[in-house]
This record gives C-alpha cells, structure tokens and sequence, in this order.
C-alpha cells in the first residue's frame, strides 16, 4: 500500500519534474558550464576551465550597482502606487464598478511595452513635462535619459503586477475583522495598521518578489528611458550576447545575477518571516 | 548598413504604430521595422497559399525569403516582382550586423537573400555561410557600372560572393540653431559636447562608429585596434560619457523634438532629418570617418536558390533599382541607375559629399567588427 | 434547565441602553423600523426573530457598526449619534468570532486594551488579559495561535476579548451558531454563569428560540424589522401576542372563534364546530367579535372515554400521526370541523391511553382558561 503510493506520487511528480529540469536545470547547468569558457575568436563560446570571467565581473560594476539600486526603489515605489490603488479597489470601490476598473488597470498591458515606452520618452521629453514645470515657473528641469526617468518607466510598466497581488491579499480581507477592531477600540488608521496591513502582507511579498525579480532582469526601459545611460545588468547581458557575443563572459554574469536575486530573496523572506507574515499564520481561516 | 542605420522616422513610427495598432502587422513586425529588436515580418503578399497559382515562364516556386533592413526597398516593386514570378517575397527585417550573423550562425534561417554590409562578407565566407554567386543568372550586373570601393567587398579570394546594393557614410548631424558654427570634425563634436552642447549630443549605440569616431578625434584610423589608440578613444568616450544626452542608435526622435541638438548621423537619415527640419544640418567629418556599402548575398542552404536569384536580378536592374532608390532615399553605387534619378538628388551634399571628404572616409574592416577589445571598450563605456 | 425569573428585580434597575424610534434602511429595505426599547443595567436581553427580521441590524446599531436612518440610540443616558464604533463603551462577539489570525489567543484579548488613550501598562494588561483568560479558562492558551484552537475554544477566545474591556453593554452575535448542539447547551450554562458574575449587561441576538427562552430575562420578538413582543420568556410564551409570536415561540393551534361572553379577563368563545371554551383574553373584546384563538399542544389532553371533566371541552378526532419524542409524544389528529389538532401527551399520561393509536378517534379535552385570544399581526 505505501509502496504504491509511493509510486503513485513519484507518477504525478513526473511531469512536474521534467518541466524543471528541461526549462530550469538545464538551462541553467549550460549557463554555469559556459561560464567557466572562453570567448571563440570569432565570438560565441569556446570550452575551457577559468574563473577569467568572474575575475572580470568588477568591470560592470556599474551595471551591477544599477540594478540593485532602481530595482528595489522601482519595487517600492511600485509598492507605494500600488497599495493605496489596490486598497480603493478592494476596499473602497463599489463592487458594481470593481470589475470595470480592475480591467482598466490591465488595460496598458494590452500595448506593449515599447510603444508605451515611446510615450513615455515623449512626456519626459524636453517638450513634455519640462516644458509643464517650466511654464509653471518651476526651473529647468531634465528628466528623460536620467535614473529617474527608468524609475518612472519601470513602475508604470510593472504597476500591475504589483496592484493584483495586494488587491487580491486586500479583497479576500475578512471585514468583520475591521469591525472587531472598531469595536475593540480601534480609530480607522489604527486598524489599518495592525490588522489590514499585516494581513495584506503575503500579497504585498508576493507582488514585490514579481516585480523584484523581473526588474532584476528587465533591459527595454532603461535602453529606451535612460538613453542608454542607466545601464542595467540585463543591458550588459544584452550587449554581451548579441553585440560583443562573449557568451562565455554573458553566462558569468547571468550566474553572477541569478545567484544575487536568490540571496536578495532570501534575505527578503526572512525579514518577512521576522515581521511575523508567516504564510502559516495568515493562510487559515 | 549597420545597427539600426535607417530606424524610423516618427512620421514612420507612428503609421507603423497604427497598422499594428489595427492589428495589420504584428508585433514582430513592428519591432523589426521601428529598428528595435530583431524581427520577423510577414509584409505584403506574403501568403501564397491563398492565392492561386498562375502558370509563369519559368517556375521559381511560391516565395522567397528577403533578410535586409528597415525601410529598404519599395513594397511596389515586390508585389511586381511577384505578379511576374508568382514568388511572393517574405521580408524579415533586422537591426544589427551582428544579429543578422548570430541567426545565420545558428543555422535553418530559411533565407534566400540577404542584405550584408561590406565588413562583415569575409566572415561570412570563412564561416562557410554564403555562396558564390553564378553571374550567368544575374543578367542584369554590370561590373563595369560600379566604382570599384563600392563593389569590391563583394569578392573574396577572386571569387564574387554579393552585388552592391547602396552606400553611405557616417557623419554628424546638428541643429544649426543652438550651434556657434557648423560643424566639420569629430574634433569639434566631442570638444562642444564637453562645453556648450553638454546634455544635449548621442552617440550609436554601436562600437564600429562610436569608437570608430573617437578614434578620428586623435586622428587614428576609424577601424584602429591598436591598444594604446584605443585607450585613448576609451579615455575620451569616457570623460564625454557625462555630458551625452544618450547612448542609442534611435536618435531621430530626440532630434526632431528638440531634446538633443547633436548626433552621430548615417546618410540616409541625414537627409530625413533635413528635410523635415532644415535647421538640422548633416556634415561628415573632415578627419575622416566611416563610408559603407551594403551588399545582396544569397546564404548557402538557400530553400529557393532560383527564386534568390531571380529576385537579385530583378532588384538590381536599373529601372528597379531607381524606383528603390527614390522610395528608402540612400546612394545608389550603380551608374546606369544614377543616370536615371533626378539631378538634384546627385547634387545633394548629404547624399553625395565632396570628393575630398569622401576620399578621406574608410570602409569598415572585418576585424573591427569582431575585433573583442573594442567590444569590450564599448561594454565598460556603455557601464561606465 | 430553567429560566432565570429575574424579571422584576431588573424593572428597578437604570436603563442602560435605548432605543428611541430608531429606523434603518437600506436603500429602499427597511432593515429596522421605529424601535422603541429600553434595556435595563444588569439584564440578559435576546433580539429574537428569523433571520432578516432586524435583531441583527439592531445590534449593529448599538455597537456603531451601522448608524441609524432615524430616530436615537442612547448609551447609558448619552446619545451615541454618529459616535463610531470605536468610541461607543459597548464590545461584541462577532458570529464567526473575527478573531485576527495574524495574533495570539492574548494578542487578540489584549487587543482592546492596547487601544486605550493614555496608554495602559503593559504589566495591567497583562493581568487583565490573564483575568480574562481564566474567567472564560483558557488560562494556558495565551500563546496559542488562533487556527490552533478549536471552535468552542474560539468562542470563548471571542468572549474573552470582549469582557476584558468591561464594556457596559456587551453584544453578542448569534454566538453559538457555529457550535454543535451539545458544545452549545454547555456554552449556554457558561454565558449565563458569566453574566452573573461579571454583571455586565448582555444583549444577545439568536433565532433559536430554545436559546432565547432559556437565557434571557427579557426576549425582543422582532419580525420584518419590527418590535412584535417584548416580554420575559413567561409571558412570550404564555401570552404571544399574535400568531406571529404564537407561531414563533414553541408550537401552537390556532383556531377562528367568536366571542360569545366576557369576564375577568376571560372570554368564552364558540368554535367552527359549535362547541365553546373559555380562554384568556387581553383586550376588550365584545360578544359577536371575531378572534384568533391559540392553544398550546401541552395544553390539551386526550382521553380514550367519552365522558368529559365539568371544567372541559371535548372534540372527538382521529389520530394521524404518533411521533415519540423522549419526554412526551407529540399527537397529530385530524377534526372534521376545526382541522388538524396537535397534541403533546407526557410520557406517564400515556399509560392512561390504553389503545390511541393512529386511526383510532379518541376525544381532545380542552380545559377551561387554557389558550388565549390573539391580538392582531
């Protein structure tokens, strides 16, 4: 009997475990054995056994501290623009209008990214918002080409990203709970903090991890909104793959990049777990 | 031509913008076309199978697959060239060199003709990726019609490997409106970006003519890879770095609403900036700096070897050849189709640049291109 | 177990909570309408009625949770107007407890403590939730996470929560309605000890009616978001007011009748069939008057002989069903005239009742003063 069980679960693994190991393993062990070649002469990959690539590593050091540095802001200020917008949505809207306004935030992920990048470059342009601030007596402002500007980019293009998970977290709020803490005493902002906001906190993680993640690896906004200035890691894998194509040097530093997101996160779970959202605690009832 | 050497105009952009807006193109089609990425695209009759067959003279087969760059040829003369043939032509429009080599390199591209720019024809020979061409099947090629510095490329170890397409150069373009005086070297495109056009020149997004053009300030050679020349381009890229507005082979939207006043600058381009907005004024430099030639080559393993031909021959004939030339705006090396466009689009500055100032430009070279050092000067530049 | 009579030492008492034509709508559903009560310090109050009949609505009202369309409510003499939940000296137990899961069982006692301005001292609400913990004896579930308890201890996890703040009124939501039947009899006896010693007033909402007799000193009959009867569990019982309460609380026969003569607060009322019976009567009633008439099941008797006491009416009527249910047998029979009777016959009556068994006509005796005249719905 617990034998076939066995077998029965090792069954059901089965395809689970293939989809990693084609689409995750694999790929990754042929990055991490390039990453120990060499460039061929004439670019690509040439088989060898050397740490020269991650030796080499400091020389983008500046693409390394730009990521770590707009990834985390992106993320927050993501958070920041998010929350409130998530909380309306969940909380405050009326339910007729809910579904209408849920799509409306889907509704920029129906263009892509480029052409609402190319907006973008049009409203931070020297005749957009400069001209705005300008008019309105507010001083000569730059704004496109500049770290600033990839921080705009990067939270109106993963905004939603980050609203769904909160809402969702927000909306399945029991709300007899706000009720309980009024009754118990509670003004509105003080049960927001002690009971909404730490309850919301496994969508916030979630959402943050979403857009952490995939602004650890982003590249179009900040070659688009940074003009090529604000130079990511993602940039510099670019580069290296199609331009330079030192694939050997490329995969060193995708291996450098996957291994920096997996201690962020993991440091960024424990500081959760520290701040007690344990999933265990908030998944019941 | 090289990365991005026609992205759109914004005129362009936003037609493109509509049609995929309507859902007409892809979205492939509209990275590829607006120069931002490598595309696929399905342009104009390119679905055979729903139209029927018709009996040609001679049978090349249902389609043929063009590899070139953005806003290349004219549409009319591919749907011609299949009301003729019964070939439709696919076109797949690329960004970079470098990409078009990657896809090439990997192997199954399914190209029969491709549009490479003059440097990059010995690699593709010494990778054993191209083909002689058979002359007999390209009628309409007339060595004698060619300067020899826009042709020649096309052999390789005496045998001819790609027929010229067009050429061009790469100079600078600014607006004559912010600017003390024209400019005429690179010498005074990096010394005024450090002064009074700070925040407001672009560099490509492309090592051979950024460095190329840093090299020109020292007045080293544009395809240098000298150690010590290309430390001091590095040297002087990076005290530029502070002052450039961008980094990006897509300088024309910045040009044309007035946030940069400054950029490298491929002909054709030039002549789009120009013309719109006459302020904007195109020079190359007088030290010298980059002249091109791009090439039509026909990729081994070709799936429709005839129809490859057949298309070649068509595009290069002169009366073709005109009518491409009057729709994408670029020089056409080919005498007997210069002897067919207007005068003033032979007499023009931008397109057709003094004798002296052409003579002083230098083609690209191979090693230049795959050259690692500068690729890696470029890398530490674009992070610095 | 028997209700506590308590009835008039709480009529001297203060009152403690009013309500002063309070009206509540929804949009166009009057959820509440015109409530007029006053509940006394000290009084074990039950909103009682099926649901949607506003017993919930009023209680909202009370802690602030929904504010009246019209009308007043007062807490202890002060009039709460738009006054939020959050400042009203009232607690509730919520229906589902709405425990916060993110806390421990003394985080969630603590809680209301720890929202008092000026602070209280950590070491006091220590105390007071240690207190609180061994009133409702969960003494060493303190550390415990909320999904580690069970349903009853919840609940009381929820009523500790509550007490701790001593509120002057404390509201409590269908609190057993989630328990099963005998957790919810054993609450029951431990909410009422509770009362006791806490004092505290205590206003329950439940539509078991079962719960509400057996607890409270004073039932709130609602229906359709009226008041229908306010009364102790006696007098809902004995004396309903209308088929409405009649029907609510337990089971009665209700029967047409006219009135024939008064007395004494009493009337003698013909049936449909001819035959007369005296009943209780409230209101003035005159002779040729119309009435509904209710009877209790227990009430009437049965008997397997023609004669009939003096102080009796007799209807002879066929059994149709027979349901033993422990302490007595619940009869159904069949009139030709006055339709179905129900009959509730004691165990030992039984025994008497040599042969009633279904289809057999055996008489219905009704005593003179059982049942009474219904007032209008």
């Amino acid at each position: 009997m617990a034998i076939s069980r066995h077998k029965a679960r090792l069954l059901l693994l089965g395809p689970a475990g293939l989809w990693y190991a084609a689409l995750l393993v694999l790929p990754l062990a042929v990055v991490l054995v390039y990453s120990f070649g060499e460039r061929a002469a004439a670019g690509g990959y040439a088989p060898a056994f050397t740490l020269a690539q991650y030796a080499n590593l400091g020389s983008r050091w500046a693409a390394f501290k730009n990521t770590l540095v707009l990834a985390p802001a992106g993320t927050l200020a993501a958070l920041l623009i998010a929350y409130p917008l998530a909380y309306f949505l969940a909380v405050r809207v009326n339910p007729k209008w809910r579904t209408a306004l849920l799509v409306l935030v889907i509704v920029p992920f129906w263009t892509s990214i480029l052409i609402r990048s190319y907006a973008w470059i049009y409203l931070l342009g020297g005749r957009g918002i400069p001209t705005l601030l300008a008019d309105l007596g507010l001083g000569d402002w730059r704004l496109i080409n500049t770290p600033f500007a990839v921080l705009v980019g990067i939270v109106y293009g993963y905004l939603p990203l980050m609203v769904f998970p909160v809402y969702v977290s927000l909306e399945k709020l029991d709300k007899r709970l706000l009720e309980a803490a009024a009754d118990l005493g509670a003004p509105p902002w003080r049960s927001f903090l002690q009971v909404t906001l730490p309850l919301s906190l496994p969508g916030v993680a979630t959402g943050s991890m979403l857009v952490f993640i995939l602004l650890m690896g982003e590249y179009l906004i900040p070659q688009m909104l940074g003009g090529g200035k604000v130079f990511f890691v993602g940039n510099a894998l670019v580069d290296l793959f199609l331009q330079s194509r030192n694939w050997a040097f490329g995969s060193a530093m995708s291996v450098t990049l996957v291994a920096t997101m997996l201690v962020v996160v993991t440091l960024y779970m424990r500081f959760l777990k520290r701040i007690g959202a344990a999933r265990d605690d908030i998944g019941v009832m | 031509m090289q990365d991005d050497k026609a992205p759109i105009t914004r005129q362009k952009f936003i037609e493109e913008l509509l049609r995929y807006r309507k859902g007409s193109v892809t979205r492939r089609h509209f990275l590829g076309v607006t120069g931002l990425g490598t595309a696929m695209a399905v342009m104009g009759g390119a679905m055979p199978l729903l139209s029927p067959r018709r009996a040609f003279a001679q049978d090349i087969g249902g389609e043929v697959v063009l590899a070139t760059w953005p806003n290349y040829h004219d549409p009319a003369n591919f749907d011609a060239f299949a009301a003729e043939t019964g070939a439709a032509v696919q076109v797949n429009v690329f960004g970079s060199n470098e990409e078009m080599l990657a896809k090439l390199q990997a192997g199954g591209s399914g190209w029969d003709v491709f549009v490479p720019t003059n440097y990059t024809i010995t690699t593709y020979v010494d990778a054993d990726l191209i083909e002689p061409l058979d002359l007999s099947k390209l009628p309409n090629y007339d060595a004698a019609a060619f300067e020899a510095r826009f042709a020649d490329a096309g052999t390789v170890g005496g045998k001819l490997y790609a027929v010229p397409k067009n050429w061009g150069t790469t100079g600078m373009a600014w607006d004559s409106s912010k600017a003390k005086a024209p400019f005429t070297s690179w010498k005074e495109f990096f010394d005024v970006t450090m002064t009074d056009f700070s925040g407001r020149t672009m560099v490509h997004d492309y090592q051979l003519t950024t460095i190329g053009n840093a090299l020109k300030y020292f007045g080293y050679s544009f395809n240098s890879i000298d150690a010590k020349e290309l430390a001091d381009a590095e040297k002087l890229l990076i005290d530029v770095k502070p002052h450039l507005f961008a980094i990006t082979s897509d300088y024309q939207p910045a040009m044309r609403n007035g946030d940069a006043w400054l950029t490298m600058c491929w002909t054709g381009e030039g002549k789009q900036l120009n013309r719109d907005i006459p302020e904007i004024q195109f020079a190359v430099g007088k030290e010298g700096g980059e002249i091109w030639s791009d090439y039509y080559a026909i990729p081994k393993n070709a799936p429709h070897r005839d129809a490859a031909y057949a298309l070649i021959n068509y595009l290069i004939d002169p009366q073709v050849n005109a009518k491409e030339a009057l729709a994408h705006g670029f020089p056409v090396a080919d005498s007997r189709v210069n002897a067919l466009l207007p005068p003033e689009l032979l007499a023009d500055p931008i397109l057709h640049p003094a004798a002296e100032l052409l003579n002083a430009l230098e083609f690209g070279a191979a090693v230049t291109l795959t050259d690692p050092n500068r690729a890696e000067l470029m890398a530490r530049f674009k992070s610095a | 177990m028997t209700a506590p009579t308590r009835g008039e030492d709480e009529s001297q008492a203060p009152v403690i909570a009013e309500f002063v034509d309070t009206t509540k709508r929804f949009g166009d559903i009057v959820a509440a309408e015109r409530l007029n009560l006053q509940i006394r310090r000290g009084e074990f109050l039950s909103f009682l009625g099926p649901s949607g009949c506003g017993k919930t609505t009023a209680l909202r009202m009370l802690a602030g949770l929904e504010t009246p369309t019209e009308g007043r409510i007062l807490i202890d003499g002060q009039d709460m107007g738009d006054a939020p939940a959050h400042r009203r000296p009232v607690n509730m137990v919520f229906q589902q407890y709405a425990l916060f899961p993110h806390m421990t069982v003394a985080e969630n006692v603590g809680y209301g403590l720890r929202q008092r301005r000026p602070r209280m001292d950590r070491a006091e609400i220590a105390r007071r939730v240690d207190r609180a913990l061994e009133t409702v004896r969960l003494s060493d579930f303190g550390p415990r996470r909320i999904w580690q308890m069970s349903g009853g201890q919840q609940q009381r996890v929820a009523l500790a929560r509550a007490i701790v703040n001593e509120p002057k009124v404390l509201l409590l939501d269908e609190p057993m309605a989630a328990l099963d039947a005998k957790l919810r009899g054993e609450m029951q006896m431990e909410l009422l000890s509770l009362q006791r010693v806490l004092g505290i007033t205590f206003i329950l909402v439940t539509h078991d009616q079962q719960e509400a007799l057996s607890m409270s000193d004073r039932i709130c009959l609602m229906g359709q978001g009226r008041i229908v009867q306010i009364g102790t569990p006696r007098d809902l019982y004995d004396r309903p007011a209308n088929r409405y309460a009649a029907g609510f609380v337990g089971s009665a026969n209700m029967l047409d009748a006219t009135v024939q003569s008064t007395a004494d607060g009493q009337a003698r009322v013909a049936l449909a069939d001819g035959s007369s019976v005296t009943v209780f009567s409230a209101g003035d009633r005159a002779a040729g008057d119309r009435v509904a008439i209710a009877v209790r099941p227990e009430a009437l008797r049965l008997s397997v002989s023609d004669s009939v006491d003096a102080g009796a009416t007799g209807f002879a009527a066929t059994i149709t069903h027979k349901t033993f249910l422990g302490e007595h047998i619940e009869c159904l029979l069949h009139h030709p005239v006055l339709g179905q009777l129900q009959v509730n016959v004691p165990r030992q009556a039984e025994r008497s009742l040599p042969g009633a068994d279904v289809g057999r006509t055996v008489h219905v005796l009704w005593d003179h003063g059982s049942g009474l005249i219904l007032g209008q719905d």
